[in-house]
Parts: structure tokens; sequence; C-alpha cells
């Protein structure tokens, strides 16, 4: 593995949800770099979406213990749009509808805010020159940006809107929720080539945080790892071949080989095994 | 400036005083003279009246006011017109007296009539008589008619006859300063098959009050579109009827946009007495600090086979205050009526506040109806969103709000008029530009739209 310093390291996040007691993250840890794909997997409610969702600052969740540093700085510290500006992006797995809001002057306020544009938007023409670019590269049918943001938009429409974003923002660090669900067949293989494009032509400079449910996905983008999510931490880490295994075993099958090495493990330590890492703690 | 701007009192003598810069005709000195009688027996409407329980009538009182007397207009009058005007015909008034008229010849070869109303009162007298003061706008509705019509300071007349159409819209702005009242007077006459758009600004610094009457006479087969926009920099109050008169298969479509002013009161009305006749309705309000809107409209359903579509979209900030009462009244044997009617509010800051009341006098009984009414606050998920793409808050709550008026912004004709909205909206979000800019993209939209 590449011996840059990460781009991304979230140490032992806690967090859960303003008015309720009980922790969703439970001490998540992970580093990604930039010119890696990592996939996290995980059962429904383990805490995927909302470690996505505290990564990007949203305000609903409260943070109850940990640190995240993003290019050397306090993520935490910095609010959504900040972090948005910084290169950080999230292709959210449910988007809200913004009634009234025409989804290209909103992408246009949104790359002039990414390219640092102060009181002043990007000229219409440079604007049209990417968009129409991007629009191409995704083969996308060009009358989603006449619209109003994913209002009335199918689920497919959606995912592909946030994908779009994605492409124009030239996002350093991507956090991709659940972006190949509600996708038939073949548009699953047509965001997921979106995505291998964006990540080639980035050319190492855009780390991707993929998570799903299907392993089906990762047969079109390989991802560097695999770390498996269970009730509110990252419990395995391991390579493409870990999603394989969860294939074959399920996260039961999972969950009890970390049974297995946590009991024979005294303290709060990664254990390596068989390829994969243990983060056991108890 | 001052000189000419001299404050008089609510009295005879100033009515002639008034009726002498006019120059009008004798009828018209008796209109008025008549309206000052009522306006001295008229007392304010009781504050426990259904339409002015949530404004008493005391908050526009003129106590201490005078009508301003302004024999020529400063051209100072003529920024009003900035950003609105095009190469074609202008007005501009200064606290009722003529600052500036630009291509009323052109159109007088088409046997237009565009000027201010002392000229039209001059030179027209005979056009005026059937309308002024009748048509729409009646002294004996209330003490403040009765002001209206006795100190009009005055106005804008615009005739167009029979069959003639015109393309380009007409604009007129109208300079308020001063402390005391200003009342602009606007009467528009379309005969039949003839076509006019009308855009009409209401700015400046003035501090008093300003009285508001606006008669719009759209005879059979005529299209009419009005345009009034408020954006008066002062804190002045303000009491206004906008009412249009919609003759057989003629169309009135209307535009209130309010942005100014501390407090205003306005009766906006489409009267539909002629089958065939149709009224769209559309309403833009942005108040912010302790601004107060109260706003009455009716869709006057008289005769068979009409239709009124009403959109009113109320914006609030700080602890500002609205109230819309929207009254929707058909008529006995008014059958095979469209009347839509539809007030959405949005709630900036915690403080604000807005009373929305939707009314049906229903007195017949094959129609088509629907109201709504809704008030609503910016939502979390969504400020979040746009400030993930990299929007501050204050730009995601300024995309929201662009995103609130553009349903009304989409139904505008008049580009300049759009442009005119979304920059006010910046303003009142203490932006520098427009945001969204729609307009400026609307080559690129169309451009993609063609490429399906
Ligand atoms: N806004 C919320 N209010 C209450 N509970 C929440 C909220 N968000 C998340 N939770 C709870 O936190 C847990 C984790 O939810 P989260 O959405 O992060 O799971 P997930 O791993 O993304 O699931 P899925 O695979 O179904 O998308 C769940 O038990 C969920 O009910
Ligand atoms: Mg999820």
């Amino acid at each position: 593995m590449n011996e840059r310093a990460p781009d991304l390291v979230i140490r032992n996040l806690r967090a859960k949800v303003e008015d309720l007691d009980r922790e969703i993250l439970k001490g998540v840890n992970l580093e990604v770099r930039k010119g890696e794909i990592h996939a996290i997997m995980g059962p429904n409610g383990s805490g995927k979406s909302t470690l996505a969702n505290v990564l990007m600052g949203n305000p609903f969740y409260v943070i109850t213990g940990g640190e995240v540093l993003y290019k050397g700085r306090d993520l935490l510290e910095m609010s959504p749009d900040e972090r948005a500006r910084e290169g950080l992006f999230i292709a959210f797995q449910y988007p809200v509808a913004i009634p009234g809001v025409n989804f290209a002057s909103f992408l246009r306020t949104a790359l002039s805010a990414r390219r640092g544009y102060q009181n002043e938007l990007i000229p219409v023409a440079e604007f049209q020159k990417i968009l129409r670019e991007k629009l191409d590269l995704l083969k996308l049918d060009p009358s989603i940006v006449t619209r109003y943001v994913n209002e009335g938009f199918s689920g497919g429409e959606k995912k592909r809107a946030e994908i779009l974003q994605m492409a124009v923002l030239e996002p350093e660090m991507a956090i991709l929720d659940e972006t190949d669900s509600g996708l038939d067949i073949d548009a699953v293989k047509v965001v997921a080539e979106n995505v291998n494009q964006l990540f080639d032509k980035a050319a190492g400079n855009l780390g991707i945080v993929l998570i799903t449910h299907y392993s089906r996905i990762l047969q079109y983008i390989r991802p560097h790892q695999v770390h498996v999510m269970l009730d509110g931490r990252i419990v395995i880490s391991g390579g493409p071949e870990l999603a394989e295994e969860l294939e074959q075993t399920g996260y039961e099958g999972l969950q009890a080989q970390f049974a297995e090495v946590a009991a024979a493990t005294p303290g709060d330590q990664p254990v390596r095994r068989a390829g994969k890492v243990f983060w056991v703690a108890h | 400036m001052e000189d000419a701007a001299v404050r008089e009192g609510f009295d005879r003598a100033t009515v002639e005083r008034l009726a002498e810069l006019w120059e009008g005709p004798e009828w018209l000195r008796r209109r008025r003279q008549q309206a000052w009688e009522l306006f001295r027996s008229l007392p304010l409407p009781p504050p426990t009246h259904e339409a002015w329980r949530r404004t008493p009538p005391e908050r526009l009182a003129w106590d201490g006011l005078g009508p301003v007397l302004q024999e020529r207009g400063d051209e100072v009058a003529r920024q009003g017109l900035d950003g609105l005007r095009g190469d074609g015909p202008a007005l501009a008034l200064h606290n009722g007296a003529v600052a500036g008229s630009w291509g009323a010849e052109r159109l007088r070869r088409a046997g237009v009539v565009f000027c201010d109303l002392r000229t039209a009162a001059r030179e027209w007298p005979d056009l005026l008589e059937p309308f002024l003061f009748r048509a729409g706008l009646r002294a004996e509705e209330n003490a403040f008619t009765a002001q209206h019509v006795a100190f009009a300071t005055g106005g804008v007349f615009l005739y167009v006859p029979a069959g003639v159409e015109l393309e380009e819209p007409l604009v007129v702005a109208d300079w308020v300063d001063g402390e005391g009242l200003v009342a602009p007077h606007t009467l528009v006459v379309l005969e039949p098959r003839s076509r006019a758009t009308l855009v009409q600004r209401r700015t400046g610094p003035g501090t008093g009050l300003v009285n508001l009457g606006v008669e719009l006479v759209v005879r059979d087969g005529a299209q009419l579109g009005y345009a009034q926009l408020q954006d008066l920099r002062g804190p002045v109050r303000e009491f206004g009827v906008v009412r249009a008169r919609v003759g057989r298969d003629a169309t009135v479509r209307t535009l209130v946009a309010s942005f100014g002013a501390s407090l205003e009161k306005l009766f906006v009305e489409s009267v539909l007495d002629s089958p065939g006749g149709a009224s769209e309705m559309l309403g833009a309000f942005f108040a912010d600090d302790a601004q107060h809107y109260d706003v009455h409209t009716l869709q006057e359903h008289q005769a068979p086979h009409t239709a009124s579509d009403l959109l009113y979209k109320v914006a609030l900030l700080g602890s500002a205050r609205s109230v819309f009462a929207g009254l929707i009244r058909v008529h006995p044997g008014a059958q095979k009526t469209n009347a839509f009617q539809s007030n959405r509010n949005l709630l900036l800051s915690p403080e604000a506040r807005a009373d929305s009341k939707p009314e049906l006098e229903i007195m017949a009984n094959d129609l088509r109806c629907t109201h709504g009414s809704a008030v609503s606050r910016l939502e979390e998920p969504h400020l979040f969103y746009l400030q993930t793409r990299g929007l501050t808050r204050q730009q995601a709550v300024h995309m929201i709000v662009e995103g609130f008026f553009s349903e009304v912004l989409d139904r505008l004709p008049v580009e300049r008029v759009r442009w005119w909205l979304e920059q006010k909206v910046a303003e009142k979000m203490g932006a520098e530009a427009p945001l969204g800019r729609v307009a400026a993209l609307r080559g690129l939209l169309e451009e993609v739209a063609q490429s399906r």
C-alpha cells in the first residue's frame, strides 16, 4: 500500500442523533488516500449513511468522540460548505428534491464556489462548456439540467444526477452512498463505468469511498480495500476478495469470525489474519 | 426641489390647487370636490371590520401630513426607470408630475395615448371622462379612496384604440419623495381587440403616505399585461387599490410585486363581468425587518365562462408580518367558471409571521374552483444538500428563496421584469447579485432542451 500520508483519517469516530441517547457510530477507524477506492459494506442500519453524513457535516448528527483529519486539517471543525469547497463530496443515498431550484443554475453556483469565485459566478459560456463535456462523458440525457433539483426524478435519475454533480465539481474525496441501489442491471454498469472514468480522469487526485450492499458493482469497480461495518464499527478490512467471501458467508459468517478473533485477543488492537485485518475493540 | 414640493393641508383650497395644477375639465373638478366632501364625512373603517382586523386603519392615518403639490418633476425621478427601460416608450413621474417622457409621439401615430394624467386631463378629457374615478375605483368606497380621488397628485394614462396591438412593453416610473401624501393614479383603457403591456414601478425615498389607485379597463377581446413593482426605500406607508374590469373574451394578466415601504395595505381585484373574460393574478412579496404587508385579492366572477388564476407568493425575513386574504366570488348564473387561487408563504426567520385566509363565496353550481394556501419554513435537509455542494448557508437560503419565487418568475413574459425581481430578491438577501440567474442560462437551457 501507498506510503503517502492518508488524505482522510478517521479515528475512533463516535456519533449519535441529537435527540437519541443511543450511539450509532461506535468508534469508526478508516484511512483513505487519494488514488484509492475503498468499499464499505454492511447490513441495513449498521451506520454507513450516518458515517457519510457525519463526514459531510450534517447538523442532524452529534459527534460524541474521536476525530477526523482531512488533508491534515480537523474536518469536524469545518462547515459542510467549507468541506465541499475543499473537495469533499457525497453522493447521497436519498438525494432530496428542492422545488423551484433549477438544476443548471444550482450547479453553476456550486461550481463557482468550488472554484473559489467570490461574489460572482463562473461565466455562462465556460460553465456551458464544462456541463456539456460532462453530460457527454456520462452519456446523460441533458434535459435533466433544465429541471428542478431532483424534483420528480426517478430513483435512477437521482443517482445519476449525483454522479453528474461529482463530475462537474471534481472532488478530491468522494463518498458514494449506495449509488448502485435502485438501479437496474444495465444502469449499475453505466454508473460504475462513469465512476471509473472519473477516477481514471482524476489521475490519482481522487479518493473514493463506495458504500454498497452488493458485490455486483464491485465487479465493475475494483476497490483497493473492502471494509465490513457492523453495528456502528468497521470490524474487518481486507482486499477485494473480502467482498467475495462476504457473498459466501454472509454477515453472520463474518461476525462469527470476528467474535472468535476478538475472544482470543486481550486488548483493543488490529489483528491481522488470513489477509484480513480484524479491528478488535472490547 | 423643496420649493416645488410644498405641502398643503387636507382642505378645500388644496383640492382647488390640485385642480389648477391638473388644468382639467369642469367634470373632473366636480368629481374631486365631491370626493373631498366624502373624505370629510367618512370615518376611517372601524378596526373591527373584517378587512381591517389585522392592520388597524390608524396605522395609515395622515395626521400632520398634507398632499405634496409638485408642479414640475425633477430629473432625479428618472432613475426610477433604471434597469426597466429598454428603447421603448417610457414615462418618469415625480410625486405625480412629469419628469420625462419618451416615445409617446410615435405611439400617437397609431392613435395610442401614453402620457401623464395632468396632460391627459388637459388634452384628452373626453377619453378620460367615462372611466376616471369611475371604472375601477370610486371615492365613496371608504375614507382612503375618497382621499385618493380628492387629492390624486398625478399619474399615468394609457389609451389603446380598438385593434391596435403594442408589442413592446410601456414603462412608467413613479418617484416618491418628501414627507407628505403622494396619491398616484393609473388609468389604462384598452379598446376592443387591442393589446398592450404596462410596467409600472414605484420607488424613491419618501417617508410619508402613498395612496395609490389603479384602474384597468380591458374591453372586449383586448389583452392587457400589467406589472406593478414597488420598492419604495423610505419608511413610507401605503394604501392602494388595483382593480381590473375585464370585458367579453378579454384577458388581463397582473403582477403585483412589493419589496419596500414599511406598511402596505393593498386591494387587488379582477372583475369579470362578461362571458369569456380571463384574469391571471400573480404576486411576489418579500418583506424584512418590521415591514408589514396586508393584501386582499378578489376574483369576482359575474358572468359565465370566465376564468381566473391567482398565484401569490410571500417571503418574510426578520420580524416581518404578512396577511393574505383572497376571495373568490362566483355570482349566481356565472356558470362554467374556472377559478384557481394559490397563496404560498415562506418564513425565513423564527419571528416572521404570515397569515393566509382563502375564502370562497360561490353562488353558482356548475364550475371548477380550487384554492390552496400554505405557510412553510426553510427545510434543514434542503439547506444541507446545497451546502454539501459548496454553497454557503446564506447562498443556500438565497437559492431556495429564488426557487420559491421562480414559479411566479417563470410565468412572466417580460424579461426585464424577471431580471428586476431577481435583483430585488438578491438585495433583500444581502447579496450583490442574483444566484440563479436562470435568465442568463436560458440560452443554455434551450439549447440543451433541443439537443434531446
Ligand atoms: N435521523 C435518524 N433518526 C433516528 N435514527 C436514525 C437516524 N439516522 C440513522 N438512524 C439510525 O441509525 C442506524 C444507522 O442508520 P444508517 O442510515 O446509518 O444505516 P445504513 O448502514 O446506512 O443502512 P442502510 O443500508 O439501510 O442504508 C439505524 O438504526 C437508524 O435507524
Ligand atoms: Mg444507508
